[in-house]
């Protein structure tokens, strides 16, 4: 009985591995084959040199980089806040606050930031409101530069942090801050000391998502016209195919966000190894009530905070019913069409969306869950590789990606004779590749946690490594899993820009349909997609969010 | 093979015959396009083809055209190396198709002789403006102007007199309002900044472009961004917009204005068969249905003008076709007037890399001191 489960687990290590190397690795290593040759195919590192003396891409790396630490500082503030308020103190709403401070992640691609754009830009709502109301002379600059794209940024993913923080503090040993009470350390003192420390790794793995995001989100520059990014100089030059030299900068600068992101994992990761604060179990955490005004003061913070959150959802909602919409507070005109043309015209972008990231979210698990267990449970050889991989994914842009599939992919495949990138499968297999590390992460901070003298004990009456796993570990951890899956999803059905390059005529995903319809200066029918998206993604956390809640240690109530 | 494919295209040719052949001549039920060429072109004339396919031949033809801006609609083509996933390849420069003629991933276009030759081999002096291809591989589709847009509400309140001309971009109360996308993502961009260049000599030209660069208030990432972002009065005035992506904005319910200068570059909007496509026969027929009447009179009522002298745009008092010669500023043919043209390709095409690289260096990296 035994032989047979051993051979089993060595076989899935094989298949993982074989997964890793064939959707990740190769396709990568096209890049940087791209990256040091010329078009004639001889070795050249002329395209670094390039870039290191160049001062327009010098200044762009500095300014990603001040951009990214931006970012983890604003959602940092916002997300261990709300992160807090909602675990350790009890006030009016907070289930609903715990849920609604969730949505402003779903943030549909393109039209998300559009829908700031519709309120917040020059011709917006409120510049519009303080033009003709107040008289005021020249609309107020909230959104073009690099203020706007953090503000983006900022409402955007201080979810991740919030989650992230979420779990990590709900585990933290209540006993420990008992003692620091019982040793007279005041509330804030206590705060400093001894609670934030001890979630140090679920922040590291929040704060290293919000800044690989930023620094590798291009549409929210674009949209509101900062260039002078990496990001948006790598997407930029990849769609330039004609002047091929600007093609292989777009290349070379997708290289070099794989190296920073490598050296960024590994930053991180030898901080969190010597932060090993890891107990038990689960803690139930006895939540304090607030005072009256107390009370009334955390629902009041985190009513602006969502009403700041709202304004891009609103934004996309006037957009998608609002026709010809200009120069006024609120659309003139209103119409359900692009509703109509969307949906019961085109069914296509909503059915292929589910059909798509749903294999991919399997996909995610099948290959996911059993990763972040080998990274953090076994000595098997290679699995330092395998984390930096997961983190390395979520750095390189999606354009990258889908160039790197496109190219690696484009051999007719033996027997079938039809090349990979001709077949729709390439997208959920994209998708799961390019979302895995949240279901990776979400799995690998949760085993983190739970201590492995558990897993031991099993070991020790006999369980195999396979059935400990499932009987131990899984239970244990399932949360973490969940929140990191229902990331994959909601990360997938909102992907856009590795699928843009490989998407063919009936694969069409709502985000590439809202990208046609962006082209097409649609922006009515982009907006419309953007509120079906928008719909399903809150839909698929208010789930989550039931599931998580009635389950898990009281953590959401 | 190619005698049938040309009795299909003669076939095609007069609607009266086609029905007799095309029992025993049918189409392919499938055709795919990528194309920059914008939607609210491609999708009434593909559905107007469908419908023509099914009346024809009784044919139930499955459409679809993959949205792709010119570079990457190239860069795709060239990545499948003969083996591709669409039939034809629509909009964009000639000088693009010449060159995916040359690396043998054009199909030579085999539609009937009366349907090419109702085309003008060129249009425009002192410069021709090539229509069609001589060695046969594209042929020019409609003709469009690349011009300039802009909100008349938003310049009311700056102040600003309506522009007439790209010189009145230079206007110094438009300082932050103009919106461009940059001449390296844009080919009607990259044809705009050689019509100024072309038109006032390098050095002149670069400091004219350097003054719009501080003028500008937003370099979009696509040029068909650079409408919708005027319309909806987020900036004041467009450089190098193509008439019907203005004319769509129009059409949306936007009080857009659209002008093209006397010097304004006009494209033929190229179309080509790929070698190596699944469907042929469908792609030849499409491309034969656009340049017919009936294909002609759909573009025309979106904002772009017939490839022949044979058409018109017109249409009944408050009809599209009308109100689409009221936005481009009254003309129904570009046949009918003295086409000024003083872009040349070929000049163009030669130095493409030497401007992107000029426009990168003195205005896209220099843009913050020029906007001092």
């Amino acid at each position: 009985m035994k032989l047979p489960r051993v051979s089993l687990a060595v076989l899935g290590f094989v298949l993982i591995w074989a997964f890793l190397i064939v959707f990740i690795l190769f396709p990568l290593t096209r890049i940087f084959y791209d990256a040091v040759t010329n078009e004639a195919g001889q070795f050249t590192l002329g395209y670094f040199h390039d870039f290191f003396t160049d001062s327009f891409y010098l200044r762009s790396f500095w300014r990603s980089m001040v951009l990214g630490l931006a970012a983890v500082f604003t959602t940092s503030v916002i997300g261990i806040a709300v992160a807090l308020l909602i675990v350790r103190y009890e006030f009016p709403f907070r289930m609903t606050f715990s849920y609604l401070t969730m949505l402003p992640m779903i943030l549909p691609p393109l039209v998300g930031v559009l829908g700031f754009v519709f309120i917040l830009g020059r011709a917006g709502t409120v510049n519009i409101l303080l033009m003709d109301w107040f008289g005021l002379e020249a609309p107020v600059n909230f959104m073009y530069g690099m203020h706007g794209v953090l503000l983006v940024e900022t409402v955007h993913l201080f979810p991740l942090m919030t989650l992230s923080i979420l779990d990590a503090l709900a585990k933290v040993d209540p006993s420990l801050e008992e003692a620091a009470e019982g040793v007279g350390a005041s509330g804030w003192h206590r705060l400093w000391t001894i609670t934030l420390p001890l979630t140090t790794p679920g922040y590291i793995s929040g704060a290293l998502l919000v800044f690989i995001w930023t620094f590798a989100d291009f549409i929210t520059p674009l949209v509101v016209g900062v260039q002078d990014l990496l990001a948006p100089q790598a997407y930029l030059n990849i769609m330039q195919f004609v002047d091929r030299r600007i093609f292989r900068m777009g290349i070379v600068i997708s290289a070099l966000l794989v190296v920073l992101a490598i050296l960024f994992v590994i930053a991180a990761r030898e901080y969190v190894a010597i932060k090993d604060y890891s107990s038990l179990a689960y803690s139930r955490v006895e939540r304090r009530r607030l005072g009256p005004v107390k009370r009334w003061l955390a629902v009041g913070l985190l009513l602006l905070l969502l009403f700041v959150c709202v304004i891009p959802q609103v934004g996309v909602l006037f957009a998608a019913v609002g026709r010809g919409w200009a120069l006024t507070p609120v659309p003139v005109h209103y119409s359900l069409e692009f509703f109509r043309a969307v949906s019961i015209e085109t069914p296509k972008f909503i059915i292929n969306s589910f059909l798509y990231s749903g294999l991919a979210l399997v996909l995610c698990l099948i290959v996911g869950v059993p990763m972040a267990w080998i990274m953090t449970r076994t000595h098997a050889p290679g699995r330092n590789t395998m984390d930096a991989l997961t983190t390395l994914i979520l750095a390189i842009p999606g354009t990258a990606i889908g160039i790197a599939y496109i190219r690696a992919f484009n051999v007719p495949l033996p027997f079938i004779d039809v090349p990979l990138t001709g077949m729709w499968i390439i997208l959920p297999l994209v998708l799961a590749v390019r979302r895995l590390p949240y279901t990776v992460r979400g799995s690998y901070s949760s085993l983190l946690l739970v201590h492995p003298s558990m897993e031991e004990a099993a070991a020790n009456v006999g369980a195999s490594k396979l059935r400990t796993f499932r009987d131990i570990t899984v239970p244990l951890v399932w949360k973490g899993i969940l929140v990191g899956a229902l990331f994959s999803f909601i990360m997938s059905i909102q992907e856009a820009s590795a699928t843009i390059f490989l998407t063919l005529g009936g694969w069409e995903m709502i985000p590439f349909g809202i990208f046609t319809f962006y082209i097409a200066g649609s922006h009515s029918q982009a907006a419309a997609l953007g509120v079906i998206l928008i719909a399903v993604c809150a839909a698929s956390l208010f789930v989550v969010n039931r599931i998580a809640g009635t389950r898990v240690g009281g953590l959401f109530g | 093979m190619v005698r049938r494919l040309k009795t299909l295209a003669l076939a095609l040719a007069s609607m009266s015959l086609a029905t007799g052949f095309a029992a025993a001549q049918p189409i392919e039920d499938e055709l795919v396009l990528i194309t920059p060429v914008a939607k609210t072109l491609t999708d009434p004339t593909l559905a107007d083809f469908a419908k023509y396919a099914k009346e024809t031949w009784n044919i139930t033809l499955k459409t679809s055209a993959l949205a792709a801006g010119t570079p990457v609609a190239y860069g795709r083509i060239l990545e499948w190396k003969g083996r591709p996933e669409v039939d034809i390849f629509w909009g964009g420069e000639s000088a693009l198709f010449d060159k995916l003629a040359a690396q043998n991933l054009l199909a030579r276009l085999e539609v009937p002789k009366a349907v090419l030759d109702a085309i003008p081999a060129t249009i425009g002096k002192p410069r021709p403006i090539y229509l069609k291809d001589p060695k046969g591989y594209w042929t020019g589709t409609v003709l469009e102007p690349y011009g300039l847009v802009y909100q008349p509400k938003v310049l009311q309140r700056l102040g600003v007199p309506e522009p007439k001309d790209w010189d009145d971009l230079l206007h110094p109360k438009l300082k932050g309002h103009v919106a461009q996308c940059a001449p390296s993502r844009s080919s009607s961009s990259h044809a705009t900044y050689e019509v100024i260049l072309q038109r006032d000599g390098d050095d002149k030209g670069w400091e004219w472009l350097k003054r719009l660069g501080a003028n500008t208030g937003i370099f979009t990432a696509r040029s068909r961004d650079v409408p919708s972002v005027v319309a909806r009065g987020e900036f004041a005035a467009g450089f190098a917009v193509p008439s019907y992506m203005a004319f769509e904005d129009r059409l949306a319910g936007f009080e857009l204005k659209f002008v093209a200068p006397k010097t304004a570059w006009i494209t033929p909007e190229p179309i080509a068969v790929l070698a190596g496509a699944k469907h042929p026969k469908a792609a030849l027929a499409f491309i034969s249905y656009l340049l017919s009447e009936r294909g002609q009179r759909v573009a025309m009522e979106r904002g772009v003008f017939p490839i022949t002298p044979k058409f018109r745009v017109q249409g009944e008092p408050g009809s599209r076709a009308e109100m689409a010669v009221e936005f481009t500023g009254g003309i129904r043919s570009y046949f009918d007037i003295d086409v000024t043209n003083i872009y040349d390709d070929d000049k163009a095409q030669a130095r493409y890399e030497q401007v992107n690289e000029r426009f990168r260096k003195d205005i896209e990296s220099n843009w913050e001191t020029l906007k001092k």
